[in-house]
């Protein structure tokens, strides 16, 4: 089996719905290919290259590994979880808990491990009660007593847990390299077309406006901005640099539970904090039906102001991506004595300013 | 044989002037969409001019600005939005701004006037929110440098930081209301349109933004 260097990267692991952890895996991969043309990325915040070339080239695996994490550090400003081991699936293991392994040692580190580290949570259940509580003793069964009792996936596992195989089945994100090709395509120059394709007149001197401007400013003064498919006002609105690839845009797919128009004028990019009471000055919450305890009848800012509330609608509450990273918020629209109507959103126990109806 | 000599015959003046490219006169405005189009004479804005948004915060001077560049921008002219630090972006979508050809300046870190002077070369309608009261100095070089490049520049308020000289045309918005039903329904804005000679000043009463996020006539 191959010796690599897997290298496991906590903050990229879960996409963020602005499109920039998929750019950031982009130019960690770029960076590391310089290193070694074969470095991989096997799914998001796990990256794989082979250990023997850079080895010879670099003068010793620890050189590598050094070149590794300071080439992470340099692109994302993160310390990186490093690995070493034979065959991808013990890689992974590896990087993950930031092991390296001697030449001869995979075998051993692989048969330590528990048995859910397969992926299989029935599989880890049933090996259990079986008392196989290890790899290793799952991989001290005959094969052929595991094809009678267990489905041809597991008889996959069991490969791999013999180190007959290098890697699980899945291991690797099938989808990955497409999108990875698909924001390169993205990641051309990128300025509005004119007819036929070509640039207008007008096109090339808000262009060169634009170029004067970044002079003056610097390069992340002027931005671009589109809608994409989401539920709420901060959530559909991408603002990127100039020039950055956009984000990929979807907007005609259906959204349920979407916040309708009207939208607010101004929308928080860093949302602050209010606190929305009721007449007794306690704190308005929402409860686990998404609805509020207590009519809201003041918003204070952080700055000490505080506005009475004349009129409030919603919540209207979601729950996100609960099979990943779940987000549970709450909107409410406000009218404020002053004729002003704000948006403020429930999340993690606090309330947030989110947008003006400006 | 023109073209072996080392200086070449000048261009007499007068042939020059009429050189210059033709201008129509609708050309010379840039068009507005609903409800717009009806209050303002012309039914567009004049290049060339400076426009007023004055509102008292946080009652719809910057939804009334971003309104008003909808008619530009579904034309196919560039836009540029200057010194609002977080843009509504879907509140521009929904106004039917083609955001392809808006340019966001959110920071200008102090240089607004510069900003604006930069994007005025480049593309044909600028909002612009002064972080503050302009100084005299700076609004009359912004405003001969509209009337140079023929764009227009709106400069959305408030009531103490108003712009320092006088515009060629300002809304400003004396009452907004919200209708309610079980959300933010719609807001009723009364808004003054006061300009030079030929504009008759009036109050008009337009929806925005209504169910729909766009600007209406009530």
């Amino acid at each position: 089996m191959e010796r690599l260097i897997g290298v496991w990267v906590e903050s990229l692991r879960v996409e963020a719905l602005d499109g920039s952890t998929l750019r950031d895996s982009l130019a960690l991969l770029d960076a590391l290919s310089v290193i070694c043309p074969f470095t991989e990325l096997v799914r998001l915040g796990f990256y794989a290259l082979p250990s023997r070339g850079p080895s010879r080239f670099f003068g010793g695996e620890d050189r590598v590994l050094e070149v590794v994490g300071a080439t992470v550090r340099d692109v994302l400003g993160d310390q990186p979880s490093i690995g070493v081991a034979d065959g991808l699936f013990c890689v992974e293991l590896a990087a993950r808990e930031g092991v390296v392994l001697p030449r001869d040692g995979t075998n051993e580190y692989r048969r330590s491990r528990p048995l859910a580290v397969l992926g299989r949570a029935d599989l880890a259940t049933t090996g259990r009660r079986l008392g196989l509580i290890t790899v290793g003793d799952f991989a001290e069964l005959a094969a052929a007593r595991v094809a009678e009792r267990f489905s041809a996936s597991v008889g996959q596992l069991h490969r791999v847990a013999r180190g007959e195989l290098a890697e699980l089945p899945g291991q690797r994100d099938a989808r990955l390299a497409g999108r990875l090709r698909r924001l390169r395509e993205a990641d051309r120059p990128d300025e509005q077309r004119g007819f036929f394709g070509q640039r207008g007149a007008a096109d090339e001197r808000a262009h060169a406006a634009v170029l004067r401007l970044r002079r003056r400013l610097g390069s992340d003064a002027v931005v671009v901005a589109g809608v994409r498919g989401g539920r709420t006002p901060q959530d559909r609105a991408t603002l990127v640099p100039w020039g950055a690839p956009a984000p990929p845009v979807a907007d005609n797919a259906p959204w349920p539970g979407q916040l309708r128009a009207p939208s607010p004028a101004t929308v928080l990019a860093h949302p602050v904090t209010v606190e929305l009471r009721d007449e007794t000055s306690e704190i308005v919450r929402v409860d686990a039906r998404g609805s509020l305890n207590a009519r809201p009848s003041t918003l204070g800012f952080t700055s000490g102001a505080a506005r009475v509330v004349v009129w409030h609608a919603g919540p209207w509450p979601s729950v996100e991506r609960w099979w990943i990273a779940p987000r549970r918020r709450a909107h409410v629209q406000l009218l404020l004595d002053t004729g002003e109507a704000v948006l403020v959103a429930a999340e993690r126990g606090r309330w947030w300013l989110v947008g003006v109806y400006d | 044989m023109f073209a072996f000599l080392a200086s070449r015959p000048p261009v007499p003046r007068d042939l020059a002037a009429t050189l210059r490219p033709v201008t129509l006169a609708t050309h010379r405005r840039i068009t507005l969409e609903d409800p717009w189009c009806d209050l303002v004479p012309g039914g567009g804005l004049r290049r060339g001019t400076t426009i007023a948004v004055q509102a008292s915060p946080g009652v719809g001077g910057l939804s009334l600005a971003l309104s008003l560049l909808t008619g530009a921008s579904a034309r196919g002219h560039w836009a540029a939005v200057v010194g609002v630090d977080d843009p509504g972006v879907v509140a521009m979508a929904d106004l039917g701004i083609d955001l392809r050809r808006v340019l966001f300046v959110p920071r200008p870190r102090g240089a607004w006037a510069e900003s604006v002077a930069d994007l005025l070369d480049g593309v044909d309608v600028v909002v612009v929110r002064p972080p503050g009261r302009a100084a005299v100095g700076s609004a009359r070089v912004l405003m001969d440098r509209v009337r140079e490049r023929g764009a227009v520049l709106i400069v959305v308020s408030e009531t103490t930081t108003a712009w320092p000289l006088p515009v060629d045309l300002s809304f400003v918005i004396t009452r907004s209301r919200w209708t309610t039903s079980s959300r933010l329904d719609g807001r009723t804005l009364t808004v003054r349109i006061e300009g030079r000679a030929g504009v008759r000043a009036g109050e008009h009463v337009v929806v925005l933004p209504n169910r729909r996020g766009r600007a209406a006539v009530v």
